[in-house]
């Protein structure tokens, strides 16, 4: 069972919910696995050792391919984590359980929370406008993730449908498919595209925005080139 | 419809909770999920607004505004609504006021809600520009949103506001576009272009921020397009 008092260390998520900053603590000869590039401070106690988890898919998944490991070392340490937008944090513990996230939502875990790249499939994966890969989290300990926008949970008991680019994470344990969400007018002007149904027991987070319609948003601003031929 | 409004006033989140069949009208984009049982049909601005042929002419015509209307399953359902832009999002209810609000604001309503597009005042004023009006009556609730915080304005005489800083305005104000210096030169040397005058007695919505203006900041800062 997941749980989410539960944790291996002290730690504040702080600036919650738009500026979402972790901060841990890391007892003496303990160890936390991080999101390359996301540790925003830390004291002197902690070393840094970088490890290529999850082999060269990671690549592929949208995620850089490297999982820091924090180890403190000197006594009991302290890091504060960044995820590299603004946005929510949630915070899981695992009891080997087993957590699929989107591509860029893995903030940092426990040691004993192994974390691989899971193809989705061709259909799924690029229907669903995400990236092909998931991350499979499994094991035991904490499991941080983070969005950009806010983080909804919802309980899925029967069936529940998320526009494909909101989802965040989800429970194994509960089947899902990508499709349609009305009739063919809907497909072509509801603007909703295509939707992922999942069906089962469990939960699915989905965050409030989105950065590739934030993108959208500015391109038009954007200055146009001159070509000079 | 229940609305609880999440995430203010940064990442907000609209959750319609609606009863055994109920109606949920919504603009298009807006779902982000929803119980599966909810049913969408889409349409333009009437729900009566024809086939895929009559909406495409509408688009090609740059009329478009598509609305999905969600209808829960026997159960009741919900469905829950978010934005591009970071900001806020606020409930209103109408009891047969006239409300006009600026498309891109403009997030739900429920089924008593009637969403007019084809209000013509600003229209001419403001061709060229991206803005579009809607004007929202009859009887129910509906759910704006803005690019920052949304702050009401009472007006009692006369109150001057940027056309880019307007979510929505009670219909009893008139209004009229001026200039927002007395001159042409500095009207647009001031950056301020148009603004909208109303007199009267009414209330208007206005936001923080002002979606264009934060456009262009950022846009020559972006890689050129081809």
């Amino acid at each position: 069972m997941i749980e989410k008092e539960k944790s291996d260390y002290t730690y504040k998520i702080l600036f919650k919910p738009d500026f979402g900053f972790l901060n841990v603590q890391i007892p003496a000869g303990k160890t936390l696995k991080v999101e390359a590039s996301s540790m925003a401070s830390m004291d002197t106690n902690i070393s840094m050792k970088t490890k290529m988890k999850g082999g060269l898919s990671r690549l592929l998944t949208g995620e850089s391919i490297f999982i820091n490991e924090f180890t403190a070392e000197n006594g009991d340490g302290e890091i504060n984590i960044a995820p590299g937008s603004p946005g929510d944090i949630e915070h899981l513990y695992l009891n080997g359980d087993i957590i699929y996230l989107q591509g860029s939502a893995f903030l940092a875990s426990g040691v004993n929370v192994t974390t691989e790249s899971k193809f989705q499939g061709l259909i799924k994966g690029f229907f669903s406008g995400q990236s092909m890969f998931l991350i499979k989290c499994s094991g035991t300990g904490d499991l941080w993730f983070n969005s950009y926008g806010g983080i909804i949970e919802i309980d899925v008991k029967g069936d529940y449908v998320v526009d494909t680019g909101y989802i965040l994470a989800f429970t194994e344990g509960l089947n899902y498919e990508v499709t349609k969400v009305g009739g063919y007018k809907s497909l072509f002007f509801s603007g909703e595209g295509l939707v992922c149904r999942f069906q089962g027991q469990g939960k699915v987070w989905i965050q409030t925005r989105q950065i590739p319609p934030f993108a959208s948003f500015l391109y038009p601003f954007r200055p146009v080139e001159r070509t000079n031929d | 419809m229940k609305v609880e409004i999440l995430h203010r006033p940064t990442n907000s989140a609209a959750k319609c909770i609606l009863g055994p069949n109920e109606e949920v009208t919504a603009e298009a984009g807006a779902m982000i999920a929803m119980s599966a049982d909810t049913s969408i049909t889409t349409s333009t601005y009437k729900k009566e607004g024809g086939g895929v042929l009559k909406a495409l002419k509408r688009m090609l015509a740059g009329e478009s505004f598509f609305l999905n209307h969600f209808q829960a399953g026997p159960r009741g359902g919900e469905v829950y609504l978010a934005t591009t832009l970071l900001g806020d999002m606020m409930e209103f209810e109408t009891r047969g006021e006239t409300l006009i609000v600026q498309a891109g604001s403009y997030v739900a309503s429920e089924k008593g809600v009637n969403i007019d597009v084809g209000w013509q005042g600003f229209k001419n004023l403001f061709s060229g520009e991206s803005l579009f009006w809607l004007k929202i009556s009859g009887q129910g609730k509906f759910i704006l949103s803005s690019f920052g915080m949304i702050y009401p304005v009472e007006v009692n005489g006369a109150y001057v506001v940027d056309t880019g800083h307007i979510v929505a305005f009670e219909e009893t104000l008139n209004f009229t576009i001026a200039k927002s210096a007395k001159g042409w030169i500095s009207s647009f040397l001031s950056g301020e272009g148009l603004v909208c005058k109303f007199e009267g007695k009414g209330r208007i919505y206005c936001q923080s921020h002002n979606p264009n203006s934060f456009g262009y900041k950022l846009g020559p800062h972006l890689r050129p397009r081809r």
